[in-house]
């Protein structure tokens, strides 16, 4: 974050970078699905 | 043959259904008694309320899922539990005809959803009060009307005023306000009346983002960032004014009653505004085999079912105590009775509890839906299957040991949506197993906003329903 009040313009430009958000979605997906997974069988 | 009963077919009622149905449906009698006979996927009505997503996507029927999971299904209410030895059985009057049911039990499942307490604050809510809501889709649908008839008049160049948050110092939920609140700027924007609304974030919240879960917090790049400076980011960024630390005591047409942490009155008007009620349990009636009031052995004075919790504890000692949260909620009075969901009883909140020289508690309740409330009626569902067929409890998962992944969208745009992805473990701060002040997993814990939020919170929908339709595959997906 740019200081404790807003979104840098570095940041709102990967927020959209659509290549760099699929791999966002990908990881995201990934880690959800590997930690509820694992609470699953606890 | 042993005999389970579930009250509710929402998330952890319809989850504990699904999994008893697959595990024991074809050798014991598992039935569901609700009175609503569709299951209603709760997180997309926010769409709903922006007129963004049709009710009728949201729900389907539950009748034919039950009859492939082999569960029987009743449309009644419940309105009577009866749980003495020898005698178990809950009453409920049938949806449409009014004729009383009787339905015996071995093993209960208490997991209605909350009573939405608008009565807990005058004049809250949209059908004795003057505010909406988003927590039941009739709600969400009349909503959807007051916000586009709002939209009418701000197309004709009225300005108007907008107050989202929660309508009661113990409310809880806040991250559906909060979704809602920035669905409603995103949508503002798109129709090109933002510079028309002047909209306000209105807050039991200790600080913003807290969200009922003492905030959430992460580590990246070896830094610790809190929810409180990344929502303040969002709501800058959105133009959003926020006020948190209030709980609102009364509302009169146009105008809302709070008080503040500094014990302040003061007065809010608006034009248009969706606030969370409290919640409270469902009033079920307890009686015992002689006739007797046995309510003090099964639910707490706010209506939610005791289970094997530490209850009492005061806050500090609480924070400091995650084995006082339940882990397999079940009543110690009537072993044979569980809930899950919003049902069981939390042994405190989560959030710092305040309370103002006014001596009014300002307090987010812990919120336990989403997620929380599909994993315990999972846990619970298993532990039934465990009892009947070995007679022994396997599995346990307290609030202090359970990953909850919140997707909050802004928009529902696969293109120029937005979304912000929160993932907490745990849920309640575990300060012994973690090391840090938080009590969390700063590592799996997780807050970002971009638009692949906006994908999961479309792809969740589908999921979702998928899984809850208990079509191919669907215990492969978590809840």
């Amino acid at each position: 974050m740019q200081n404790e009040q807003e979104f840098s313009k570095a940041e709102k430009f990967w927020m959209n970078f659509k290549l760099y958000q699929l791999w966002r979605f990908i990881v995201l997906n990934v880690k959800i699905y590997t930690i509820a997974v694992q609470s699953k069988w606890h | 043959m042993a005999k389970v009963l579930v009250i509710g077919a929402g998330f952890a009622g319809h989850t504990a259904a699904l999994y008893l149905g697959n595990k024991i449906g074809r050798q014991h009698e598992v039935t569901v008694i609700s009175n609503r006979d569709v299951f209603g996927y709760v997180p997309s009505w926010v769409w709903v309320g922006v007129g963004h997503m049709k009710p009728e996507k949201t729900i389907f029927k539950l009748k034919p899922v039950y009859d492939r999971m082999h569960v029987k299904f009743v449309h009644a209410s419940a309105k009577e539990i009866h749980p003495d030895d020898g005698d178990q059985y809950v009453l409920g009057d049938e949806v449409g005809t009014g004729k009383e049911v009787r339905l015996d039990y071995d093993y209960l499942v208490i997991a209605p959803g909350p009573l939405l307490n608008f009565a807990g604050t005058p004049g809250l809510g949209p059908e004795n009060g003057f505010t909406h809501s988003i927590c039941s889709l009739p709600h969400a649908i009349k909503t959807r009307d007051a916000y586009l008839a709002l939209c009418d008049r701000m197309k004709k160049g009225e300005k108007v005023k907008i107050v989202i948050g929660t309508g009661h110092p113990a409310a809880t939920c806040q991250g559906a306000a909060f979704e809602y609140i920035v669905n409603v700027h995103k949508d503002l924007v798109k129709k090109g009346l933002r510079d028309k609304a002047d909209i306000l974030w209105l807050s039991n919240e200790p600080a913003l983002g807290d969200f009922g879960v003492n905030g959430v917090q992460i580590k990246r790049n070896g830094v610790v960032q809190k929810s409180d400076e990344f929502i303040k980011s969002v709501f800058n960024d959105h133009g959003i004014r926020y006020q948190v630390q209030t709980g609102v005591t009364k509302v009169e047409e146009g105008r809302i009653h709070w008080q503040n942490y500094e014990g302040e009155e003061g007065t809010t008007d608006f034009d248009f505004s969706m606030l969370i009620p409290q919640f409270k349990g469902q009033p079920f009636k307890y009686i015992g085999k002689d006739g007797s009031d046995v309510s003090s052995k099964l639910i707490n004075p706010m209506g939610f079912v005791l289970v094997d919790g530490k209850y009492g504890l005061p806050y500090p000692e609480l924070s400091q105590t995650p084995e006082a949260w339940p882990a397999q909620y079940q009543n110690p009075n009537y072993q044979n009775v569980f809930a899950a969901g919003i049902a069981f009883a939390p042994p405190g909140p989560i959030s710092k509890p305040f309370t103002n020289k006014n001596n009014l508690a300002i307090a987010p309740a812990p919120p336990r839906t989403g997620m929380v409330s599909g994993v315990i009626g999972r846990v619970v569902a298993m532990n039934i299957a465990d009892l009947i067929q070995t007679g022994k409890m396997t599995h346990s998962e307290r609030m202090t040991e359970m990953v909850a992944a919140c997707i909050a969208s802004m928009g529902d745009s696969l293109w120029d949506g937005n979304a912000v992805t929160i993932v907490m473990r745990p849920v309640v701060p575990d300060r012994k197993k973690y090391q840090n002040e938080f009590g969390r997993d700063l590592f799996i814990s997780h807050l970002e906003m971009g638009v692949s939020g906006a994908w999961m919170k479309f792809m969740l929908h589908y999921t979702f329903i998928w899984k809850f339709k208990g079509l191919l595959g669907w215990k492969l997906i978590p809840e």
